[in-house]
């Protein structure tokens, strides 16, 4: 079994992805590209509980952020919901949805596993499809609202501005991942990471591994619904692309080029995947392929994505660090 | 050397903000919208070159240089918003134009009209001069009302003996306002429909759909799919041989560029309605022609012609104006009747919907083609709109 590194829940990596979320909208064009980052790292972060932690390719994520867009915008639109009733609503509608999707994938292993994924988002794309008179169909839902964040009766801000809702963005991000880093350091995330490396050990030792799985399923796909709201309330619109296998995809690459098993990787893959995008569509209308072969790449000689890459280079920089220290030191005993 | 990194964080920072300004206080700059990357970008490509294009030709503007920004859609409707977004607060952009998508369109309307800015597209969706219509949205392509108008009905009046139509239907918005303007016309005109196949907007295989239109024995089969969808359809029921049984109407086709793409084999004989041809023989489409062949070596297609005049016509609103208050220019937009590719347009206020005429196309034979892109002849054409009284469109 893989080593877990030991660390504070608020300190090392937590603090890197705090630093990151303060340096980002400095660094970008514009805070609503920040904003887009953010909110697919968030669900990039959600699939990686599966997918790093877990050892679950799940293509059904597209269905958990397009079901957390669609029925908190409705709520909203519909039924005046606010801010926080909203996100609320997003999250218990992703993780019910994960709930049945998991419930059922579960039964199955490997290939026939993702097959199932793959399945459910064909069939909630068509659902969303067909339902044009709630979802806007093709057109997409238009009108969405950003309500302003209330808290005890006051308003604490009204979110129009694209750096106000950066920062509650933000802030809510690092709630969550601070709480994804209590599940992964957890007994439950522990066993988890055994369900990854060697189920069958893992059910050998007494833990129904379904149950864990499902679990992990359930908060995957909370966490993915309120990337799906905010998604909508960041464009005021929430397209059919929400729920189509692409947005599966585009959260799976994210994940892999990120780092499976690592939490921060999540913001790395998000941010590459968005910025790459912006930057190469202005070099080359086929920019696409540069993508692909970012992919192999990354797959090929990065196997723990970027955030290992850069753990990699770190790790050198030490080792390189260490042998220049101690040649010194021989030097001088010489 | 933490310093070093800070102070040159703050220094790019600094120039970032500095550039942003420079650029928004110098001239008119129009923002296209186009699908340049993805699965669209076929269409975008000429939709940015007619954009291009026109700003180019147009010069100076109010004393100042326009200039010409695209913004990438990567044929996804949220990045297109979040660039139009962005565009919006970082560069104080108000003038756009473009979009292929409906879903985009719409998006991107709501966008801009937060702002009371200008949009112009050629997007299909009836709501954009309907029921999402507002004071920024202008909309250059006809309607579903017109384009079967122009199409079916002109098809009737020439084979009064063909009663039976089948119709081949994408089962979402646009395609169900195509259908029901279809089954209107039939209604009038005394036509049996004899039957219609849904499909859904994946869809590219359209072998049982067709096998139905055949087991009907009608006299028409109408497509009104479009896009890659009705290449296929049509390639497919040639195919089968449904040419030899019955008369094809494609009734939303793109133009030149489907036509090129399908090749005079399966166009010829095959009806065709389009928002565009390049050999209608007005003043203005005239000089685009020999303008695009110059520039480009091309004749003008769909999305090209279509991109080069809204384009044209907002920065002419802005002469007009005599500003670049976007709300001034949106409302001397309105009402305006100038010399367009189709002839004479008029941009209704009412709708914000452009008034030209709408074509029905039919293909020729590779022998009769006078040049590579001789596809076609055009059979008829005009205007069919609804009536200001019976519009969707309640702006207030």
């Amino acid at each position: 079994m893989m080593k877990q590194k030991k660390s504070s829940l608020f300190g090392g990596v937590t603090l890197a992805a705090l630093v990151t979320i303060i340096v980002m909208p400095l660094l970008l064009p514009s805070a609503t590209l920040a904003t887009e980052i953010l909110i697919f790292a968030m669900a990039a972060l959600a699939c990686n509980l599966l997918l790093g932690y877990t050892g679950l390719l799940s293509f059904g994520q597209g269905i958990f952020f397009g079901g957390g867009a669609y029925v908190a915008s409705i709520c909203m639109i519909h039924w005046q919901f606010g801010l926080l009733e909203a996100l609320l609503i997003a999250m218990l509608t992703g993780a019910l949805l994960a709930g049945l999707v998991g419930a059922l994938s579960i039964r199955r292993k490997g290939i026939y596993f993702v097959m199932l994924t793959l399945s459910f988002s064909q069939m909630a794309y068509f659902i969303a499809y067909s339902l044009s008179d709630w979802t806007g169909g093709d057109n997409g839902l238009l009108d969405i609202p950003r309500p302003p964040l209330m808290l005890l009766g006051f308003e604490v801000s009204d979110l129009v501005s694209s750096e106000a809702f950066y920062a509650f963005v933000g802030v809510l991000f690092m709630l969550i991942f601070v709480f994804a880093r209590r599940v992964i350091h957890s007994p439950f995330g522990t066993t988890l990471v055994a369900i990854r490396e060697n189920e069958n050990r893992a059910s050998a030792v007494g833990f129904s591994t379904n149950h864990f799985k499902l679990l992990a399923f359930v908060i995957s796909g909370g966490i993915t619904g309120i990337a799906g709201a905010l998604y909508a309330m960041l464009l005021n619109f929430a397209p059919l692309s929400n729920i189509e296998l692409q947005m599966s995809e585009s959260i799976l690459i994210m994940t892999i080029i990120g780092g499976t098993g690592s939490l921060f990787g999540s913001i790395l893959g998000a941010g590459s995947i968005v910025l790459l995008g912006d930057i190469l569509s202005s070099v080359w209308p086929r920019w696409m392929i540069l993508l692909g072969i970012a992919l192999i790449g990354v797959v090929l000689f990065m196997p723990s994505g970027l955030w290992g890459g850069v753990g990699s280079v770190a790790d050198r920089w030490r080792e390189y660090r260490r042998r220049k220290a101690s040649a010194a030191k021989s030097s001088e005993v010489n | 050397m933490k310093k070093m990194i800070l102070r040159n964080v703050l220094l790019s920072a600094v120039l970032t903000a500095t550039t942003t300004l420079t650029f928004a206080a110098e001239g008119v700059t129009i923002y296209g919208v186009k699908s340049v990357s993805g699965a669209f970008a076929s269409y975008g490509k000429y939709a940015d070159m007619g954009s291009k294009l026109a700003v180019e030709d147009y010069g100076t503007l109010l004393g100042q240089p326009v200039s010409y920004k695209t913004l990438d859609t990567e044929g996804n409707a949220g990045k297109a918003v979040r660039k139009v977004q962005e565009a919006v607060s970082q560069d104080n952009a108000r003038f756009f134009d473009g979009a292929t998508l409906s879903s985009t369109a719409l998006a991107i309307g709501k966008e801009v009209n937060k702002v009371n800015g200008v949009f112009m597209t050629p997007a299909g969706a009836d709501e954009l001069t309907g029921v999402d219509c507002n004071m920024s949205t202008f909309r250059w392509s006809v309607p579903t009302y017109g384009a079967i108008r122009q199409t079916v009905k002109p098809l009737i009046d020439q084979f009064p003996e063909k009663k039976r139509w089948y119709t081949i239907t994408p089962q979402y918005v646009f395609g169900e306002a195509l259908l029901e303007n279809a089954k209107q016309v039939f209604e009038a005109e005394g036509v049996e429909h004899v039957g219609n196949s849904y499909h859904s907007l994946k869809e590219q295989e359209f072998s049982g759909y067709l096998t139905n239109a055949m087991a009907a024995q009608p006299d028409v089969l109408l497509l009104l799919n479009f896009g890659s969808q009705s290449s296929n359809a049509l390639r497919q029921a040639i195919n089968f041989g449904l040419k030899n049984q019955m008369t094809i109407l494609m009734a939303w086709s793109s133009g030149l560029d489907q036509l090129q793409e399908l090749g005079p084999d399966i166009a010829d004989g095959v009806y065709f309605g389009a928002q565009y041809w390049h050999t209608v023989d007005t003043p203005m489409n005239n000089a685009l022609v020999k303008r695009v062949n110059e520039a480009y070596g091309m004749n003008p297609n769909y999305p090209l012609a279509a991109d080069y005049i809204g384009t044209t016509a907002i920065l002419n609103a802005i002469a007009k104006a005599g500003t670049t208050d976007s709300a001034v220019v949106a409302k001397a937009l309105e009402g305006v009747t100038y010399d367009g590719p189709t002839g004479s347009e008029f941009v209704r206020a009412a709708d914000h919907q452009v008034l030209k005429d709408y074509y029905l196309l039919k293909g020729k034979p590779a022998s009769e083609m006078a040049d590579a892109d001789d596809y076609v002849d055009i059979i008829s054409s005009g205007k069919s709109f609804p009536d200001e009284a019976t519009l969707a469109c309640k702006r207030s």
